[in-house]
């Protein structure tokens, strides 16, 4: 019935754009409408073809159990004891975030349509390397694979970056690489060093994923001092890697600057996927192989998250440009996926892997339609933007609706997530803590629903000041591009105001201020429709990844169980609170 | 036993045939009017690679007088002689073309003599890997040392290249008598000049011996390593090769940063094979007996090496961010990457220096571990010639720089070299290949997977998280050690990250203000190529250079990396299986 076997259809997934980059590199004397038709085609293709994989595994019996679909282990450096392999295959933890690479992909290329009329072939062919990357990075079963996949995105993001992006993106390249690179090579320390535990110990110098963690089960890292700490600090070098993917707040620094200065295409991948690997290497790593360590740190993750939640919502308010306060609401937002992971509660850790994609979609949809509005206006200062809606209204209703997916309006994902991984944190702070901590966490729950508030506050004003009250018009040159269709006043004789160098501007695209074009439609809807459908119907997405993240995070919440009752061995646990969250919890 | 001519001449054919074509170079050169000096010196390299492999199976040693060919000789023969290849065609440059079309215009003169300088360099350093004896080891690192003096005499004339070419010279000769020290101290120990002996004598557990020993050692290997790590550019003899590769020209910083530390890496794992035996000591070893003495030799030597690893990396990349010179830039990352290279070496020391033969297992299982220090030293060391020969290859092809616009009658402004990192702006607008392939070996030496310097790096911090594995990771044991040396290892690599990007920046993100001519020549070009065309390849097909560097590790370095010991028949202590010599 299926043409090809899963194995097959993975590695055609991962390999597509690879294809396309390839035809797009061919296709470069051709000029821009073949190079970027043959993009959209490759990425459409890739959709469909992660879609068409996405249905089969949730049709196949692997899904119930979340276990791998599609796999694949063609050796890869196999000599002596060594046995790396090239390993690829879905799961629960892995299935939503390969798919929303794909989908998201779709959304990279259209929004860079009219954006990026520079070296096309390269943009587009790094492109599409960056999703081969992205879609790689969830599929591995194999360590180095995954690491392979995880440092690989940074180079065609680096290029990305600094070639197509703003004023200062040479520097915002460089330092999105080190600080990354430097996180992730202690994180690969790490990594080699649950390698060779698991050797020492089972005899077989494994690299597969799954066989490390049940190798870790069976013998776990030292978490004493006889063992010398041992899984203490490879906790650590694997907090160290994704921490700053994430990033979890102290580490953050270099986000703003790669997100503010990254072409479009690239702030949608990389906010819209790239982070959401952090969080997905705690999921895949952290928590199952290093149970004790994480049970430990959670208390002050949690912590981090929250902080990362009040810090990003506060700055994000004190924004005047509109496509850097959309990036300290990413650093808020991934403060409650923070939060939901390290709350150890099946809820909040269920959550978190759902508002992960809700994230990415929302995310994603607000920088694409920043760039759109940058696009049509050359400036992303919100004091220079204002009555949008007049004029576009489509473009202000796609805006309104990813505003509100990301604020969390009931109906929409964005609700659902951040309601699960709040009533986690609750019923962790309220029944699964120790008394000592009690206090703390309840209080560190309380200001992250206070953290909701902030968000919608700052999304709300930016969409009140730049998209109603009275028409403004930037001050903008025309830059040899035609006269916008509408008809408005211009501000005239800023000739060389915006100064951004020579990626953009100098025969910029005839882009008139109307409204959503159908390449800009393409870009957002698909997106905004899965962000209404998993609003709707969690349970459809929430379903699939349970029993993978369950099982992810068991070994997890058990140690931290064991750990909080002695902490804590005099106080009787308090009754847990009733089970509020059962309509949205596939698995009772 | 005893050594034949004809087998040692058989044994030692690749180098002969080296040293003949060299000859051949000399000698036409200077009577007959041969201006094809390049062309000889890659056909003399060519025939030396198609030698018939005299070399013994797996494991094996074949012995001729002085020379012990074995899986270790041979790795490195065949590393020399494609990295001689590729040096060669960057040395060329634009005069392989001159000599292979005949042009009209004044011939380039002195080809002959560097090609032929050249081929005694690379006999010398192929000798190196195959010495069984101190003396033809020390004859062999002066036959690499001399040649390249003259090399960077010929090849400038201009005063920078004067001061680079004399600073290399007393420099190289002050090392030269350190290390000849630390072979007298050595051969005091040992009481032979024969490696095999005085490893034997280190192994035995003699009292007597381990009394000398005591005191002489460090001294032996203080001075040895004093020597070899001004060979490998490593601290503290590592000042001088930014002045040096400044001063001289691309295709002789290419030379500088890949041979002599081959030669350096080489000799040092051969020191260590005293400690561990190698392939001879293999069987005492097995049987769980390392004398005090080759245990103090080894302990000394794992200190050293992982102290001057970790300052050597440390140094050579903090030195490196602030650079402007590509050379200058290119000398603290060689620098750097000898740092990396002693990780292993530091890791192989580590990995026997136990006294009493204690099993290297899992407290569980008898797993035996992935990879030795030594392996991944090799390994590592072709991967970063790959790339670094294929960097400078790509410098030498770009030659020079436009000249600055003058308009009037103002005299020409002089020719050039592309020299500072702001040389390459834009160098993706206007030398698209170039500026790919020096992205690939840049991003490659800065260790980015899948590149092979990924490979590399993952090997050498698997060897340095292997050490001791079983032993309780506590304050102050080697073990700690070793995983601090590994963190210093990966985080020397962002660092690094942080001054290729630039480099890569400056290709990509910025534009041309003047270009390049791209006039240093078709050869260099084509060097880069094949460099490139060996980094694509270990990238995706890392394993036969891995199980070679496996094989050659196991036969100078650890137990742990030649798999299970048979039990049966054990054969006598202090022999090694031996290959006799088929004539």
């Amino acid at each position: 019935m299926n043409p090809f076997s899963p194995s097959t259809h993975l590695l055609l997934v991962i390999l597509a754009p690879l294809v396309g980059a390839l035809a797009a590199w061919l296709l470069g004397s051709r000029g821009l409408a073949a190079v970027r038709q043959s993009a959209a085609v490759t990425t459409l293709v890739t959709l469909f073809l992660a879609a068409w994989l996405v249905a089969r595994y949730l049709a196949s019996p692997e899904a119930a159990a979340g276990s791998p679909f599609g796999v694949s282990e063609a050796a890869w450096l196999v000599d002596g004891p060594l046995d790396i392999r090239l390993g690829l295959g879905l799961d629960g933890l892995s299935l939503w975030l390969f798919a929303l690479s794909a989908l998201l992909s779709v959304t990279a290329v259209m929004v860079s349509w009219e954006a990026v009329r520079e070296k096309t072939v390269g943009f587009y062919a790094l492109l599409l390397v960056l999703e081969a990357a992205m879609l790689g990075v969830f599929a591995a079963r194999d360590v180095i694979l995954f690491y392979v996949f995880f440092e690989f995105t940074l180079v065609p993001l680096f290029f990305l970056i600094g070639i197509w992006g703003h004023d200062d993106r040479r520097r915002a390249a460089v330092k999105f690489f080190i600080y990354t690179l430097a996180g992730s090579v202690l994180a690969f320390l790490g990594l080699l060093t649950i390698v060779l535990w698991n050797a020492a110990h089972t005899g077989t110098l494994s690299f597969d994923i799954a066989t490390l963690t049940a190798g870790l089960a069976a013998h776990p890292l030292p978490m004493d001092a006889r063992g010398g700490w041992l899984q203490w600090w490879v906790f650590l070098a694997l907090f160290a890697g994704f921490a700053v993917k994430v990033p979890i707040v102290p580490f953050h620094t270099w986000l703003p600057l790669a997100h503010v200065e990254a072409p479009t295409g690239g702030s949608v991948d990389l906010a819209g996927v790239l982070l959401k690997i952090g969080i997905y290497g705690f999921l895949r790593f952290s928590l199952p192989m290093l149970p004790e360590a994480t049970a430990a740190a959670a208390p002050w993750i949690f912590g981090l998250g929250v902080v990362g939640i009040l810090y990003g919502a506060l700055v994000a308010l004190a924004q005047t440009d509109l496509k850097r306060l959309i990036a300290y609401s990413s650093v808020s937002h991934m403060g409650y996926c923070v939060m939901g992971l390290a709350a150890l509660e099946p809820v909040a850790v269920e959550g978190a892997t759902l508002q992960l994609v809700n994230h990415g979609l929302s995310a994603a949809g607000l920088f694409a339609l920043v760039g759109m509005i940058y696009e049509r206006y050359h400036t992303r200062s919100i004091a220079n933007l204002g009555g949008i809606a007049a004029r576009a209204p489509w473009l202000t209703v796609m805006f309104m609706l990813f505003t509100f997916s990301s604020i969390g309006l009931p109906g929409l994902n964005g609700f659902v997530g951040e309601f699960m991984i709040l009533i986690g944190s609750f019923q962790r702070a309220w029944g699964g803590v120790s008394a000592a901590w009690r206090p703390a966490y309840l209080a560190m729950a309380v200001s992250a629903v206070a953290g909701v508030v902030l968000g919608a506050w700052y999304m709300l004003w930016a969409v009140e000041r730049v998209f109603f009250g009275p028409s403004r018009e930037p001050p903008h040159d025309h830059g040899g591009h035609e006269a916008p269709a509408a008809a408005h006043a211009h501000a005239d004789g800023h000739g060389a105001s915006h100064g951004h160098g020579d990626g953009h501007g100098h025969g910029a695209p005839a882009v008139p201020t109307d409204d959503l074009r159908w390449y800009e439609w393409l870009a957002v809807a698909p997106p905004a429709a899965l962000a209404l459908w998993i609003g709707l119907f969690p349970a459809t997405f929430l379903a699939p990844s349970a029993a993978a993240v369950r099982s992810a995070m068991a070994p997890g919440a058990a140690a931290l169980a064991a750990r909080m009752e002695a902490g804590d061995a005099v106080t009787a646990r308090l009754p847990a609170p009733p089970p509020l969250t059962a309509h949205l919890d596939p698995i009772p | 036993m005893t050594p034949t001519s004809l087998s040692t001449f058989l044994l030692a054919g690749p180098e002969l045939t080296l040293v003949a074509a060299a000859l051949v170079a000399y000698l036409g050169g200077a009577f007959f009017g041969l201006r094809q000096g390049w062309v000889v010196a890659l056909a003399g390299i060519v025939a030396a690679a198609l030698w018939p492999e005299m070399g013994p199976g797996s494991g094996a040693v074949a012995t001729s007088g002085p020379l012990a060919i074995d899986d270790f000789s041979l790795f490195v023969r065949s590393l020399v002689l494609w990295a001689g290849a590729g040096l060669a065609l960057v040395q060329s440059g634009d005069q392989l073309r001159a000599a292979i079309t005949p042009r009209p215009g004044p011939r380039p003169t002195g080809t002959c003599e560097e090609a032929g300088t050249f081929l005694l360099l690379l006999a010398g350093l192929s000798l190196v890997a195959s010495a069984g004896d101190l003396v033809l080891l020390f004859a062999g690192l002066e036959l690499v040392s001399i040649p390249t003096y003259v090399l960077l005499a010929l090849k400038r004339t201009d005063a920078r290249g004067q001061e680079a070419s004399l600073k290399y010279f007393f420099l190289s000769l002050v090392a030269s008598a350190l290390f000849l020290y630390g072979l007298a101290a050595l051969y005091g120990i040992g009481g032979s000049t024969s490696l095999e002996a005085i490893g034997a004598r280190l192994r035995s557990g003699e009292g007597r011996v381990a009394g000398t020993a005591e005191i002489l050692l460090p001294v032996a290997f203080g001075m040895l390593l004093g020597g070899v790590a001004f060979r490998l550019a490593a601290v503290p003899m590592h000042f001088y090769a930014p002045d040096v590769y400044e001063g001289t020209g691309p295709a002789n910083a290419a030379l500088l940063s890949t041979l002599p530390k081959v030669a350096g890496i080489v000799v040092l794992l051969r020191l260590l094979a005293l400690g561990t035996g190698g392939t001879t000591g293999l069987i005492a070893l097995g049987q769980g007996a390392v004398g005090p003495a080759a245990a103090a030799w080894l302990t000394f030597a794992w200190q050293v090496a992982a102290l001057l690893a970790a300052v050597t990396m440390t140094v050579g990349n903090v030195m490196a961010l602030v650079q402007t010179n590509l050379r200058r830039l290119l000398a603290c990352s060689s620098i750097a990457h000898a740092g990396y290279l002693l990780v292993g070496v530091a890791a192989a020391a580590a990995a026997d220096a136990t006294v009493g033969g204690r099993p290297f297992a899992g407290p569980d299982t008898a797993w035996t571990g992935a990879l030795g220090g030594a392996s991944a030293t090799l390994f590592y060391l072709a991967t970063y010639t790959a790339a670094t020969v294929g960097v400078f290859g790509g410098l030498a092809y770009l030659g020079h720089r436009w000249p600055e616009w003058t308009s009037g009658s103002a005299p020409r402004p002089p020719r050039e070299e592309v020299s500072t990192v702001d040389d390459l702006d834009g160098l993706s607008g206007t030398n698209p290949v170039v500026a790919f392939s020096l992205s690939v070996f840049l991003l490659s030496l800065a260790g980015i997977p899948p590149l092979p310097g990924f490979w590399g790096k993952l090997s050498l911090a698997m060897s340095a998280l292997e050490v001791d594995w079983t032993a309780r990771a506590v304050p102050g044991s080697r073990r700690i050690v070793f995983i601090a040396l590994a963190v210093v290892l990966v985080l020397n690599a962002a660092i690094a990250a942080a001054y290729y990007l630039r480099l890569v920046a400056a290709m990509y993100f910025r534009s041309a203000k003047r270009g390049v001519q791209a006039d240093g020549g078709i050869a260099a070009g084509l060097a880069m190529l094949l460099a490139l065309v060996a980094v694509g390849s270990m990238t995706f097909r890392p394993k036969p250079l891995f199980a070679a560097a496996s094989r050659a590790g196991a036969a100078v370095a650890a137990p742990h990396e030649r798999g299970p010991i048979t039990a049966d028949a054990p054969p006598q202590p202090g022999t090694a299986p031996r290959v006799p010599l088929a004539p």
